[in-house]
């Protein structure tokens, strides 16, 4: 009897299905060879796309144009499943070097960073993306808050240098509205200071960290776990923070 | 401070470093993605040339993608040797597309020979049941397949391959054994026929020539029939057979049962998970449960003994 239609019923995993479009090296654990094992050992069908297939690691190559089509597939996906979670490791460079052309730093900015759900940039890339050097905790931090206002809930610099210790920072950002609010906190202060995107940036994060100190001081003066669940905003009640923010957080001007 | 040269010294691994020639599909368990995770589970650095990437495999009624050619399988090796990167303990190649990738084949056998003389070199499922006609007519013919098997170490045949090869139908156990022994001949010194039907049963028949020229240890092993359909089993098989085989090098019998008892704890999570989900597992290819088999690939329950002939 001849076998029926070949149609591999593609079950549903209950972990996760992965589609991984990363670097294949035949000797070496980089890209797809570094990040497909540890998936499937922790129970997701993972089915990469191998952007490039080279006998060994040698550096990364990227091209804006691949990039672009990486948006198309974005977009594809989500258009079967408006869920998807998209991570986004945004391969730029390390150690102040540049890997990349410079092009893709704008595409990834601009276009990339928006419709990713997480984000894993290293200190020079998170550099890059928000346009503000890291030199300390804080810096981190504040770094994060920019990105998750252009677009990803979770983002997570992977290495930051501060006086020689090696920092990795994390940052979930549960509260819904708070991208919206940077994103209207930037358009308000940049068109008053209109030469002065430093400035309005300044003025912006300031009422940011000032409404959301003031949302998890409430919730906890509560006795609500402020883990345990995303906090709606103290906006009504931050009102002075925006209309006349503190300068808390100041920008370094790169020469 | 600037990194240090990229030099990346490759650690020998201590249960094996495998070169796997095969295919890659984006989505689905065939070639190369059904044989490196097992391996892998099994302790060995796996180093896959993809032979192809496409979307799926080709038994699906499209697929797209590219199509690497001997010249480009020769730019990796190439690639490897430049940086001393070319020390494996294992070949393994499964189904292969075109007479100059085959040619190829042959040159990296010598090549990876000459640096380990010891290197074993398996010989998987060709998979041609389920090859479009105009791949099989490139490498359909006999003379092909004849001139890999003399540089095999291992070849896991189906019972239509190992027909093919050896020029005679295979009705009985004494048919399956007669052809192990035909293959040893040619080359290989372990054979492991996966499938046979006799009679509506299924074998494995395996046969290992200890020495040249003494008659081998052979046995058998009755596998259960299932009535479903997969696709990447053959792969799957040969990698497990690979990955056991050189745990247990003197005992082929052992390597096989381990093999078995794996794939078939597979292939019933399969057919489970699908009837669960309201499949009809007769109506269509299932794909099967390899990430969810893990555990079933690293320690699998002896449930399949393998019955030594005398």
């Amino acid at each position: 009897m001849a076998p029926p239609p070949v149609l591999a019923l593609a079950l549903p995993s209950e972990t996760g299905r992965v589609l991984s479009i990363q670097s294949h090296t035949v000797q070496g654990y980089v890209g797809n060879k570094s990040a497909v094992f540890p998936l499937q050992l922790l129970g997701y069908d993972v089915d990469p796309i191998n952007s490039v297939q080279f006998s060994n690691h040698t550096g990364y190559i990227g091209s804006v144009s691949f990039l672009n089509t990486v948006l198309k597939v974005v977009d594809k996906l989500r258009s079967i499943n408006p869920g998807l979670t998209y991570v986004c490791d945004p391969v730029l460079g390390d150690e102040g070097k540049l890997y990349v052309p410079q092009e893709m730093v704008s595409v990834y900015r601009e276009k990339v960073v928006p419709v990713a759900s997480m984000l894993t940039p290293n200190q020079f890339e998170a550099e890059k993306l928000t346009g503000f050097r890291i030199v300390s905790e804080q810096d981190g931090r504040e770094a994060c808050n920019i990105l998750h206002a252009a677009g990803p809930s979770k983002v997570v610099i992977t290495s930051i240098n501060i006086d020689g210790n090696l920092l990795l920072i994390g940052s979930h950002q549960k509260e819904k509205g708070t991208g919206d609010l940077m994103t209207a906190l930037l358009l308000g202060w940049s068109n008053k200071y209109p030469d002065n995107l430093d400035k309005a940036a300044e003025l912006s994060v300031s009422s940011l960290q000032a409404l959301l100190v003031r949302t998890v001081n409430d919730y906890t003066r509560a006795g609500h776990d402020c883990q345990s669940s995303s906090l709606e905003i103290r906006l009504i009640q931050s009102q002075d923070d925006i209309r006349n923010p503190e300068i808390t957080y100041k920008s370094e001007i790169y020469n």
